[in-house]
């Protein structure tokens, strides 16, 4: 019973399938989606770490690994990670009481003079639905704002985005600086015109080349 | 030559990208009609009047010295630093166009209304109409600046911007200082960035002799640059 409701909701977040209303995908149409399925599993005695662990991760690893293969885009891993939102809602409850142990705290901002954040949300989203608490500082995030943020979570993992080859170059004194107040605290950048070469040499602990690489680079961390 | 800002507004039905060309921007034109993505495109581009807010304009400026080896552009007591990459695209040029233009604070506030609701998907592709719509805009702007000096028999290049084809960011305050009082509206924080946040800057050379130079996206490492995105889409 409880497999049944874990599969429906895993299919129901790869395919984007938010609530009953939601008419698509049309093989789904008139089925309840991520939000009723939820609510349904825990009144029928499934956990919520059992919820996220065997559905909501199982299904955003899916969706992470289509994108990382070009086989899906943008518009369909958010709505996939709205459907996951959608699941999250039912789940923010026992995350709050304890019952459910998130593995850790991300920190996650897009670096000072940049003002992209469709990489930054997606990876968040990814992040959150792989088992993290999320704190999104936005973007053209100064390095006060960073340091400000590790102070009040000092045990946080910290994420800085760029899109553009000017504002890249941003990312090492924001390092530099985290590094020299809390040099335990390990440091991922992302983005489009990053190298694992570039995340090196600016003393970056990891980089993601993609959302999939980077939650696993996380995994790494706390396994 | 026009000494002061020539200004343009547009509606945004001048403007608009087509659904198609938001979906191949997305790489998603194999999408389902019913897809949630592609029925927000579709309804929102003939929901959406924006009659104000869309405006942009240039400024055209003779060139007192080019030095491509120094990346820096002389112009009117003022210097820019464009870099080696960007000054190479229009080494030929005697003039420059210094332009601005904006979709407008509505994409940005809207957007972001649609974020706080949960509808992120939503948020991103209203996000991606102002950011096509403001290149649409400036388009035509580019065009019209084109058929200007084509009468006088000269040639225009492409366009570029600071943060793009490694022209520093931080360039902004400079282009902003030589562009000067203007009719768009358009400001800078202390970090460069433009508000309202779906608008561009920059440059494009007139010249006799000018050669068109392709944008340099081959040896780029930026796959999501949006003038990649845009030139992937054209070559469809």
């Amino acid at each position: 019973m409880n497999q049944n409701f874990l599969e429906k909701l895993s299919e129901c977040v790869e395919f984007g399938k938010i609530n009953l209303a939601s008419p698509y995908p049309p093989q789904m149409k008139g089925f309840p989606g991520a939000d009723e399925i939820t609510k349904e599993a825990l009144e029928a005695g499934v956990t919520p770490t059992e919820i996220l662990n065997e559905a909501l991760i199982t299904a955003m690893n899916k969706v992470g690994q289509k994108f990382s293969e070009n086989k899906i885009f943008v518009p369909q891993m958010l709505l996939s990670a709205k459907a996951m939102g959608a699941s999250m809602i039912h789940l923010k409850p026992f995350f709050a009481n304890g019952t459910v142990q998130r593995k850790g705290t991300f920190i996650l901002g897009t670096v000072y003079g940049d003002l992209h954040d469709i990489g930054k949300n997606l990876f968040g989203m990814m992040v959150e639905g792989a088992g993290w608490e999320v704190i999104d500082l936005g973007i053209d995030v100064k390095i006060e704002k960073f340091l400000e943020a590790i102070e009040q979570n000092p045990t946080a993992v910290v994420g800085i985005s760029a899109l553009l080859t000017t504002t890249m170059v941003n990312m090492k004194p924001v390092i530099d600086a985290i590094k020299s107040v809390s040099p335990d605290t390990k440091v991922i950048v992302g983005g489009a015109p990053l190298s694992v070469e570039f995340a090196q040499s600016i003393g970056a602990d990891g980089y993601g080349k993609n959302p999939q690489e980077g939650i696993m680079w996380l995994d790494k961390i706390v396994a | 030559m026009p000494d002061n800002f020539q200004s343009f507004q547009f509606t945004f039905p001048e403007v608009a990208p087509t659904i198609s060309e938001v979906l191949d921007f997305l790489h998603s034109t194999d999408l389902e009609e019913e897809h949630p993505a592609v029925v927000f495109i579709r309804e929102t581009l003939g929901e959406l009047s924006f009659d104000t807010g869309i405006t942009g304009g240039y400024i055209v400026k003779e060139i007192v010295e080019l030095n491509v080896k120094s990346g820096i552009l002389s112009i009117d007591g003022n210097e820019l630093n464009p870099g080696r990459q960007v000054c190479g695209y229009i080494r030929e040029s005697t003039q420059a166009a210094f332009f601005l233009c904006t979709a407008g604070e509505d994409f940005t506030r809207l957007s972001n209304e649609l974020n706080e609701k949960g509808d992120i998907m939503e948020a991103y592709l209203l996000d991606t109409i102002g950011s096509l719509t403001v290149e649409n805009a400036i388009g035509l702007i580019h065009e019209n600046l084109r058929l200007t000096y084509h009468a006088q028999d000269l040639k225009i290049s492409n366009r570029y911007s600071p943060g793009y084809c490694n022209w520093p960011l931080s360039d902004q305050q400079a282009l902003f200082e030589l562009i000067g009082e203007n009719s768009t509206g358009i400001t800078l924080s202390d970090s460069s960035l433009m508000t309202p946040r779906k608008s561009v800057s920059g440059v494009i050379g007139i010249g006799k002799n000018l050669k068109h130079h392709e944008y340099g996206c081959k040896i780029c490492s930026n796959t999501t640059c949006i003038y990649r995105k845009l030139l992937s889409a054209e070559s469809v």
